[in-house]
């Protein structure tokens, strides 16, 4: 659908997780016109997530998945627009503030950041090369693929382990590669991956380089605390080593941190009045799906008030 | 024991409550049916249930032979999406988990015939000369694969050059090791060029061109 030249949006929104659908419930009971441009995964990171067992109201639990197509259920529900689009640029210097995306250009009287964090690649020899052909961030998309094989799994937080420990249901053997000593994971799966016979641990190691010809046959790691370097053999490689929020394109446009978060005060306010932001793209704190919806839904109240005091008069 | 529970079958009642015209959803199957082959036509089944606009028909992949030549079906289970006319929407393997989805988005758009996609990209398919088979692996377990299935069939329904598979990896082991499949969604075009992961529209137009300069 083309977009009217002279629409004015009171509220678009980038991003749809449960920071953005929250956001686009609020701002659709506040009668507000809503955007909410999804990008390439409508629901976010958390539609992704095999089971949330942490979000108040399911006490079965409920798939992440399904969580988020309820939340977008709920924010269609109240009246707001959704487009799968990845944001390609935004101007938010003056109001009204456009946003573009390859196909179309959105003007908003108000926005709202909540374009979430990405996981963070290692970086090191092989990894790109091999993205897709062994090396992996989904062991839920491409467990199937390791079989009986071998697998490292890269990190030492909940989404190691997790996917680490869905990854055994597949491969023969799972090794955990951590630079540190210890865990980061909450204990319940740290109990889980200690208590599994096919988890395996190298600890104080980190990845220096993917090796393989066509496909990945292992990888060189160093231990930091000896300096010994070592292969392990194994056929898929999985990434898990932390985020990093998707803020490029507004860098010059609000304040971001050393580390690329978009800077808020406790109402969600960026630096540049008008421009708000919610979820994991502003706080690498907690990273849960309830602390996202409720920023989200702090954002569109301050959205809306904003638009009550600045615009409606 | 019916595949969608009464709340699922609610809500996809809902979902397509408003199709734009008839659709058709030809599986085809075989006379001792596959695991997969005998839930892939029980789910068609039960989702023509769920509008008048649907209907279901089932095929022998053997006996009704010419039948999936003519649609150039050449693998079981599988179902063709038909609307007004045959815009060449294969499902090969159960589209279940988050496949589910690109089921139902290509009824609804089959059904009216009319893809959602950028005026840029539907001047490039229209100048297109040759034809292009786009076969995007999947499992059903990936939540980032919808987004290149549902990519893949609006090119397929915008071009009569087009046709576009989905192909569910755990049902066909051969064709994922033939093409290398290691990571899904990964998208083989013309059998010489692949996309990995869920690109956006322009890339995914840009690697179809690129694969057609190979030809």
């Amino acid at each position: 659908m083309k977009e009217q030249a002279d629409q004015v949006y009171d509220l678009v929104i980038l991003g749809g997780g449960p920071a953005g659908l929250t956001a686009a419930v609020y701002a659709g009971r506040a009668a507000r016109s809503t955007l909410v441009l999804t990008g390439p995964l409508p629901g976010g990171q958390v539609a992704t997530t095999q089971m949330v067992e942490n979000f108040p109201g399911f006490p079965e639990g409920i798939s992440g998945m399904e969580l988020a197509q309820r939340m977008q259920a709920q924010a269609g529900h109240f009246g707001a627009r959704m487009v799968v689009e990845p944001v390609t640029g935004v101007d938010l210097t003056h109001a009204p503030f456009t946003v573009q995306t390859h196909c179309d250009t959105y003007r908003s009287r108000t926005v709202i950041i909540a374009t979430g964090a990405v996981p963070r690649r290692l970086g090191v020899p092989g990894e790109a090369r091999f993205f897709g052909r062994g090396v992996s961030t989904c062991a839920t998309c491409d467990g199937f693929f390791y079989k009986g094989k071998r697998v490292v799994v890269v990190g030492g937080g909940d989404s190691a382990l997790d996917e680490g420990l869905f990854l055994t249901r597949f491969a023969r053997e799972v090794v955990v590669v951590h630079r540190r000593d210890q865990l980061r994971a909450a204990r319940v799966y740290q109990e889980r991956a200690f208590a599994n016979p096919k988890m395996r641990f190298v600890w104080d190691s980190v990845v220096e380089e993917i090796l393989g010809e066509q496909t990945v046959s292992g990888v060189r790691v160093r231990n930091v605390k000896t300096g010994e370097a070592a292969v392990i053999e194994a056929n898929g490689v999985f990434v898990y080593v932390g985020m990093t929020p998707g803020s490029r394109l507004f860098a010059g446009q609000v304040e971001l941190d050393e580390q690329g978060y978009v800077v808020t005060d406790r109402r969600q306010h960026t630096s540049r009045p008008g421009i708000f932001a919610a979820g994991d793209v502003q706080s690498p704190d907690f990273r849960q799906v309830v602390v996202a919806a409720a920023s989200g839904a702090m954002a569109a109240l301050e959205a809306d008030r904003f638009l009550a005091d600045e615009v409606d008069r | 024991m019916a595949l969608l529970s009464q709340e699922i079958a609610e809500h996809v009642e809902q979902e397509l409550a408003d199709l734009a015209g008839p659709v058709r959803m030809v599986v085809f199957t075989q006379e001792v049916e596959c695991e997969f082959c005998a839930e892939t036509r029980q789910l068609v089944e039960e989702i023509a249930q769920l509008s008048d606009k649907l209907t279901a028909e089932v095929y022998d992949f053997v006996a009704d032979k010419e039948k999936a030549e003519e649609l150039g079906v050449d693998k079981i289970p599988a179902i063709a999406i038909i609307g007004q006319e045959d815009y060449r929407v294969r499902f090969y393997g159960i589209p279940s988990g988050y496949e589910f989805a690109s089921l139902l988005h290509a009824i609804r758009t089959v059904a009216a015939g009319k893809p959602e996609l950028s005026e840029e990209t539907l001047k490039a398919l229209a100048e297109m000369t040759v034809p292009v088979h786009m076969q995007v692996f999947v499992t059903p377990t990936c939540p980032y694969c919808p987004t290149s299935v549902v990519l893949a069939h609006q090119m397929a329904i915008a071009s009569p050059l087009v046709r576009a598979d989905m192909v569910e990896a755990m049902e066909f082991p051969q064709l994922a090791i033939k093409y290398q499949v290691m990571g899904v969604p990964r998208t083989v075009i013309n059998e010489t060029t692949y996309i990995e992961g869920a690109a956006p529209e322009h890339t995914v137009l840009e690697k179809l061109q690129e694969a057609l300069k190979q030809a």
